[in-house]
């Protein structure tokens, strides 16, 4: 299997394009980060020496509105129970919050580039499988002494090293950008986690990575998407096209379908979203992070079954 | 002599059409075996199948004792072969993509691709993109890729397609080499008969992908009639009966008539007396090619 990633990786780096690609977003999370330090030159960051008044003034808000809308809407009551439990939290233990930029937080700030991964590695999903017919090399891919599913694999892993690839380079990229141009905060920042109504001081470095793992779960299921209809259809452009399509509307379609009925709970893009499990509120009522990864779990088997069943069966005509 | 690849009634049908129909043929060890026919008469289809591009609709193929269908891989292992076009990955030099195949076998080292390249005469282009590339040397560099895993039954569809005299050779050449030197068995389609007479042992005649014939080049060439080429005056009436009985092709200087020897004496004592002057006959060697159209018309 090593051999044949090996291959699929030659591939793709023996292109042009590949490269553009990983140029495009490192040069996106330096664009990011010059904007940034021009920023925060033009407006210093002032330390808010209130700053417990205001977080004061934030909990009697969130206690409010826990008594309002906590009573019928199990999500939005944990939401605020947790709001409340990490302020208190901060009070108490006098973490204020950081008001300028540091390393840390321009890591986050650096996730928007998740987006283009998203571009990307659904393009190189798209066209992994469905090159190989337009340039009719499948012929001479397929008649080596190996199953047509492994070949498959090999080309699935690929994509997702791929992606991985990118969102690593992501990281590092915006880790030394952000050191070199924000350095570290003045103080060691914990990020404050609420695991079973107890605030937990985390490592944030790990934190950092979770949010771009989990902030990575629709380009991962949509990716798998392109891939599935590149190896069932092998035409690349509608790999793409209902892909990106979907990147971009899908949020949207399902936001308005949530708003007037349930069953947009069993939508893809209602789940893609785990993060709302651990600071926000999920789309409908009632889901939990279990019932997500449940249902992204079998959109992940529909996709590839898909995808190796019809792979491994069809006539190859290129 | 050992038989390398066998098809049993083999039959493929696409959306309800029967592209292929009930085909059987034996390819021997070390020989050079011609598959024939018109475009579109299956040839490409009959490989694919072969090879496990397509499945098989009915029937069974079996390389080097093991079937395509129940055991791929070991089938597949003992077979070398170009569907259609020898299409490389251009973005990738020569070597580049024989690496890529390479690391798709077992033990395939540095060495016996230098020596594959070697062989085809690549040697001083090999780390050039395929973009590049000639026709010819595209054509070498799939042959190259054909051979890294020293196969027992090479496949080649269609090879001289587009190439010029000079490149036919070229691979004809190797092609001897390969089955006297190596013990390999070679198939090569073709439309075209000119070259198949040089290249192959045996030949397998298709169309309307059917099995019309299989023969060896020699029995091909000489089992047949003559076709004659008589001279002479107008025809007059004689034309009618000599359409109708001797079925004559017109020609500028008078006729060709396609039969047996013994039937010429008769047939000038016929024009004679019809009154038709003669003034020559002549014997038009038939090639492969005539025999070819007369099996394929009937
Ligand atoms: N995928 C396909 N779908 C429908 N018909 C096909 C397909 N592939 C080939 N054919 C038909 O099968 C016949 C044989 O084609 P082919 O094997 O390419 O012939 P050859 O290689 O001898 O020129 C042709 O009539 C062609 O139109
Ligand atoms: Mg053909």
């Amino acid at each position: 299997m090593g051999k044949l990633i090996l291959n699929e990786w030659t591939k793709l780096f023996r292109r042009i394009g590949t490269w553009v690609m990983f140029g495009i977003v490192i040069l996106m999370v330096i664009g990011m980060g010059t904007y940034l330090k021009y920023d925060e030159s033009n407006h210093p960051p002032q330390e808010n020496l209130n700053w417990k008044q205001d977080l004061t003034v934030q909990l009697e808000n969130d206690r409010t509105s826990l008594e309002e809308v906590g009573q019928n809407n199990a999500n939005l009551r944990t939401f605020y129970e947790r709001q409340i439990a990490i302020k208190e939290y901060q009070i108490e233990n006098e973490l204020s919050p950081e008001t300028g930029q540091n390393v840390w937080s321009f890591i986050g700030e650096a996730m928007g580039a998740i987006g283009f991964i998203g571009v990307f590695t659904i393009i190189i999903a798209a066209g992994i499988v469905s090159n190989e017919f337009s340039w009719g090399t499948v012929k001479l891919l397929l008649i080596r002494p190996m199953k047509r599913t492994r070949i498959l694999l090999a080309k699935y892993l690929t994509v997702l090293l791929f992606g991985i690839s990118m969102l690593s380079a992501t990281f590092l990229i915006a880790a030394v950008i952000g050191f070199a141009l924000f350095g570290l905060p003045e103080q060691a920042i914990p990020h404050l986690a609420y695991v079973d109504g107890q605030v937990v001081e985390r490592s944030l470095f790990m934190q950092l990575i979770g949010e771009y793992l989990l902030g990575s779960i629709d380009v991962l299921m949509l990716a798998t998407m392109a891939f599935m209809i590149s190896a069932v259809f092998r035409n690349s452009s509608l790999a793409i096209g209902l892909s990106l399509f979907l990147m971009f509307m899908g949020g949207t379609v399902t936001m308005i379908v949530a708003s007037k009925y349930e069953w947009a709970k069993y939508i893809l893009f209602a789940n893609t979203d785990l993060s709302v499990y651990f600071d926000g509120v999920p789309l409908v009522d009632g889901m939990t992070l279990g019932f997500s990864i449940f249902i992204l779990f079998l959109y992940f088997a529909l996709f590839q079954f898909l995808a190796f069943f019809v792979f491994a069966k069809r006539d190859v005509t290129a | 002599m050992k038989e390398v690849l066998r098809l049993d009634h083999v039959k493929k049908v696409i959306k309800g059409k029967k592209i292929i129909d009930d085909l059987s043929f034996s390819v021997r060890e070390g020989e050079i075996f011609g598959f024939l026919g018109p475009n579109g008469a299956g040839k490409t289809t009959t490989i694919r199948m072969i090879v496990g591009l397509m499945k098989i609709s009915e029937g069974d193929i079996v390389i080097a004792g093991k079937s395509i269908k129940k055991d791929f891989t070991k089938a597949i292992g003992q077979v070398g072969a170009i569907v259609e076009n020898p299409e490389m990955y251009k973005f990738l030099t020569g070597y580049q993509n024989l690496l890529q195949y390479a690391r798709m076998h077992e033990g395939i080292t540095k060495e016996k691709i230098a020596e594959i390249v070697e062989l085809v005469g690549l040697t001083d282009r090999i780390h050039e993109k395929v973009k590049s590339y000639s026709l010819g040397m595209r054509q070498r560099l799939g042959l190259a890729q054909c051979l890294l895993h020293d196969p027992k039954l090479l496949i080649l569809d269609e090879p001289t397609n587009g190439l010029d005299p000079a490149g036919i050779r070229e691979i004809r050449d190797h092609l001897r080499l390969l089955t006297r030197e190596r013990g390999m068995s070679v198939i090569v389609s073709s439309h075209l008969l000119s070259e198949m007479e040089l290249m192959c042992d045996r030949i397998a005649i298709i169309q309307n992908g059917k099995l019309i014939d299989v023969q060896t080049v020699n029995e091909f060439v000489q089992n047949r009639t003559a076709t004659y080429q008589i001279e002479t005056g107008s025809l007059g009436d004689a034309a009618f009966w000599l359409k109708s009985e001797w079925n004559i092709v017109m020609s500028k200087e008078g006729f060709t008539v396609e039969t047996e020897r013994e039937n010429i004496p008769l047939l000038i004592r016929n024009l004679a007396a019809a009154g038709v002057d003669v003034f020559g006959v002549k014997t038009i060697s038939k090639t492969l090619e005539d025999r070819f159209l007369e099996v394929t018309n009937k």
